[in-house]
């Protein structure tokens, strides 16, 4: 199975679980890759944002507080960055912030702008993987490099004992490539 | 200061105006004494309209402050104790509890996309409770309230915002900033002014650490 197939069946196996929400931008609409990797997924499963980068990432926290486990989508990489007060100040510090008492569990799903056929360009393209890793203290960061890593880890960031977050990156040219 | 209409009391407060101040003062002598090594923001100024507020928050809500939160904490029903040994451990600018439901947080704003979750999560849930979600006249101000106060709007989420307004941001007046005119307050959201009865951090007295 391809790459984008993988990304697909993790989708479909997330949203048999009656605690998740997918959120963002495109998830219920056209307009990047990875709504073509959500088009299975029920409606009622999704949550349309508009483009609030910030308080979708607090949002996506805020539910997981009451118990939802949302996939909260990021199309690029680029506008994961407008999220990063929420992400590296309030979702990695809670564990520490609040004694372990609140555990909110969100995966959330970015892409590395594919460059073929058409070059996204600067603003679309870039890869913090490693600028991540080092902001990040608690939210695990797994990095999407071959199609049969794909399903265990959305499998493993859903079922983690510990609660801990995900950020997952997708190589947008892979979903072609690979 | 107006309540809402739709807000209904849910509980009598046992603490008292006297209470409150009692507790920060010792607080003010734990710090003076260099038993807590870290800021503490202290209340003061405000406690008869925090007392008239927390009528209206159910035991079970949801209560999302600042860095200033040891009077939200304490009406919320943070055991008064354990939020000392957190103030003293140096966590007074970012209280927490499941139970009851607390988060405090010190970055400006930053509470509020989080308080948005919830309530939305609570709708999803066709839970009875609500969020509160206590700012101040600076965080008002921010595009962050702007989006999400639009948002709680139009989807009608359980999330009633409170603003608090001395006027201060640290020690920056806020209405300064904005050029000398504030934004108006919405008739949904709670609004009352008052004088900080302490400085932004510390007590005011000089502290030999």
């Amino acid at each position: 199975m391809g790459y984008k197939d993988e990304i697909v069946k993790s989708m479909e196996w997330l949203a048999e679980k009656p605690d998740t929400v997918f959120l963002g931008q495109s998830v219920s609409y056209s307009g990047n890759a990875i709504y073509n990797t959500l088009k299975t997924v029920p409606d009622q499963k999704k949550i349309e944002t508009p483009v609030f980068e910030e308080l979708q990432m607090g949002l996506s926290m805020g539910m997981a507080l009451e118990g939802y486990v949302p996939i909260t989508c990021y199309p690029r990489f680029d506008f994961l960055i407008l999220a990063c007060n929420q992400l590296v100040n309030h979702l990695d510090k809670i564990n520490y912030m609040s004694k372990g008492m609140m555990k909110p569990r969100v995966i959330i799903r970015t892409s590395i702008g594919a460059k073929k056929p058409l070059d996204g360009g600067i603003q679309h393209t870039q890869d913090h993987t490693e600028a991540f890793k080092n902001l990040l203290k608690d939210i695990n960061v797994v990095l999407l490099n071959e199609p049969d890593e794909i399903f265990s880890a959305f499998e493993l960031a859903y079922q983690r004992d510990d609660f801990k977050s995900t950020l997952i990156i997708e190589w947008g040219d892979y979903y072609n490539d690979k | 200061m107006k309540i809402p209409d739709y807000l209904k009391k849910k509980r009598k407060i046992e603490l008292t105006e006297k209470d409150l101040i009692d507790y920060e003062e010792k607080v003010k002598k734990y710090y003076e004494d260099a038993k807590i090594i870290a800021p503490v923001h202290l209340s003061k100024g405000n406690e008869q309209e925090i007392l008239e507020i927390f009528q209206y928050v159910d035991k079970d809500d949801w209560v999302f402050s600042s860095w200033r939160n040891h009077f939200h904490a304490l009406l919320h029903g943070l055991d008064p104790d354990i939020l000392m040994e957190d103030i003293i451990d140096g966590r007074s600018m970012s209280t927490n509890s499941i139970d009851p439901k607390f988060y405090s947080s010190s970055i400006v704003g930053g509470i509020i996309p989080i308080a948005v979750g919830t309530a939305k999560a609570l709708k999803l849930k066709k839970s009875s409770n609500r969020v509160w979600c206590f700012i101040g006249d600076m965080t008002f101000e921010t595009g962050i309230f702007y989006e999400a106060h639009k948002y709680v709007n139009n989807f009608d989420l359980p999330l009633q915002f409170v603003v608090e307004d001395n006027n201060l941001s640290t020690n920056t007046p806020t209405d300064e900033t904005w050029g000398g005119i504030k934004r108006q307050i919405p008739a949904d959201v709670i609004y009352y002014s008052y004088e900080r009865g302490y400085p932004h951090h510390g007590t005011g007295n000089w502290v030999l650490f």
